[in-house]
């Protein structure tokens, strides 16, 4: 079998080098992060922590930052309010049109980002035109925009959440006299609990890490974490942005590596 | 799940009225602008007056007529296309090693290997590409330090950055579109091949790739749909002259003040999104077995 476990090593380091491919540039840039030198070159000369200070001195990364977290917050929010009740709606009572409005609220993950932030983005200007209510460039605006970003992420955890759980308790409950608010909160709630733990941590990670649809939403002097980091990106390249970036890599690791142990991740796909 | 709600039908409609506030938001500021935008990609614009408020498909016959937009209209197909290739050869055995693996707690980190460069976000995956790339980059360094090159090479603004990093854009999401497919394929079917003699190669390709056919065609269905539409990665690792779809909509949108040829291109390009994504979900809903 000389020939077959030849076979299995290079099938092994086939796999192995498709992940160095993947992960490989997202360790070299938390690397060039902690460079002494502020040309990069490799490698470097030494090593400091001094640029993740630096990137914070600057505005418009720590604005972008807070920004984007009090952004994905709302929006982790606002698609948990609007999300839950759907997919309750959705899993536990039958009515027509059931599938067609599933997959109307599946259909943001669908439409592609730059083509929903072009569309959003004349309808608030032909919005504002018509009634004087500003929604383009502003904070308001940019939430709308990030919940439907989060909202299908939500239904889909809840809903697989909803579905793999037993309802028969929560008609035991029913039949035992509770009404439908307590059956929610005293049987429903703590049995999705982890899909709506997983469904915060995925609308928020998708809200955070947005790019091309909140391109067309900010405001001057109001942009996102991402969108501090392309405009940057286009004038230079330094550990100053590699250590922003790294913040946005811990970040979103941590989110996931969370959500991983509530819901496990292969099935929120 | 279609099951448990019709054994409760019974219950009244009034618990339906909880989809409501999230159809509406869905209706209002998703489906509203886009109709609005399909409404004006048939509207001409006008330097003055923005728009004239005509009804014409004359940004269409532009779209595909004028050489300039044809070529960007080429270059983003042929860039997608190449690039999905590429994706699907490298995530068949990622995705065959992930749906096999026997240690469960391997099998977990190595999804969320696979996924946290897909929820990073695209500003970040092009910054740590241009690190890589960039004249001073890595990939120059470690060429250098191992006498493959002697002068640095430009990677960074070329079509094969923008092929590379979109590969490395696409991959997560054919990976864990094949994996989940592969999963439902019996072992048992590849261990008869394997007592019947055949070698593991031949195994893989004549039963599991066959049998994974619809996986393949959805994941590349919807990797060449978001390589269509794609903006960070021909911006910045493009550069300037790299001219995709993407970016040109949303010059023609945010910079050139051109809504209606801006929404004609947006139009086109959820119209072949849309195709796409429908073709993918019909081919993954169907088996082979």
């Amino acid at each position: 079998m000389v020939g077959a476990s030849f076979g299995r090593i290079a099938f092994v380091t086939l796999v192995v080098a498709i992940f160095v491919f993947l992960v490989g540039p997202l360790l070299t840039i938390v690397w060039a992060s902690v460079f002494a030198d502020k040309i990069l070159s490799f490698p470097p000369s030494g090593y400091t922590f001094k640029w993740f200070a630096h990137a914070w001195s600057m505005a418009d990364f720590a604005q972008g930052f807070l920004m984007s977290v009090k952004v994905g917050i709302c929006a982790t929010i606002g698609s948990l309010a609007l999300g839950v009740p759907a997919a309750l709606a959705i899993e536990r009572f039958a009515f027509p049109g059931r599938e067609t409005i599933r997959h109307v609220l599946l259909s943001p993950m669908y439409v592609p980002a730059i083509v929903a932030g072009a569309a959003v983005y004349i309808y608030f200007v032909e919005v504002e035109i018509l009634t004087n209510f500003q929604l383009a460039a502003t904070f308001s605006g940019l939430v709308i925009a990030h919940v439907l970003i989060a909202l299908p992420w939500t239904m889909r955890l809840v809903c697989a959440s909803l579905a793999t759980a037993n309802a028969s308790s929560e008609e035991a409950a029913r039949s035992l006299g509770a009404n439908a608010f307590q059956t929610f909160f005293l049987v429903t709630l703590p049995i999705i609990r982890p899909g709506m733990i997983a469904a915060a941590m995925f609308s928020f990670i998708a809200s955070f890490s947005d790019l091309e649809k909140s391109l067309f939403l900010v405001g001057p002097g109001k942009t996102t974490l991402p969108i501090a980091i392309v405009n940057y990106l286009e004038w230079s390249l330094d550990p100053t942005i590699a250590a922003v970036a790294t913040v946005q890599i811990f970040i979103i690791g941590t989110a996931l590596i969370v959500s991983d142990r509530f819901v496990k991740l292969g099935k929120a796909f | 799940m279609a099951g448990t709600a019709e054994t409760r039908g019974d219950r009244t409609w009034g618990g339906s009225a909880l989809v409501l506030p999230a159809l509406a938001l869905v209706a209002v500021f998703l489906l509203a602008p886009l109709g609005l935008i399909l409404r004006y990609s048939f509207d001409k614009y006008d330097p003055i007056k923005l728009m004239l408020g005509v009804f014409s498909v004359e940004n269409y016959i532009q779209a595909v007529a004028d050489p300039y937009y044809q070529n960007v209209l080429a270059t983003t197909a042929k860039i997608s296309a190449l690039s999905t290739v590429i994706v699907m050869l490298l995530a068949f055995p990622v995705a065959y090693y992930i749906s096999r693996v026997e240690s469960q707690r391997l099998r977990g980190w190595l999804i969320i290997l696979t996924v946290l460069p897909l929820l990073l976000g695209n500003a970040v995956r092009s910054a740590a590409w241009m690190i890589v790339m960039g004249t001073k980059g890595v990939a120059n360094a470690v060429m250098i330090n191992v006498g493959l090159i002697s002068e640095p090479i430009k990677i960074l603004y070329t079509p094969t950055a923008v092929v590379i990093a979109l590969v490395s854009v696409l991959l997560p999401f054919a990976i864990i579109t094949l994996q989940s497919v592969m999963d439902s394929i019996p072992t048992s079917l590849e261990e008869a091949g394997q007592s019947l003699g055949h070698s593991p190669l031949r195994t893989v390709l004549g039963i599991v790739l066959p049998l994974s056919m619809p996986g393949v065609v959805a994941a590349a269905a919807i990797c060449f749909a978001l390589a269509m539409n794609a903006y960070a990665t021909p911006v910045l690792i493009g550069g300037p002259t790299m001219q995709m779809m993407g970016p040109v909509v949303y010059g023609q949108i945010a910079k050139a003040n051109n809504w209606p040829f801006g929404s004609t291109l947006a139009c086109i390009l959820m119209l072949v999104t849309l195709v796409l994504t429908v073709l993918s979900t019909r081919f993954l809903s169907r088996k082979y077995y």
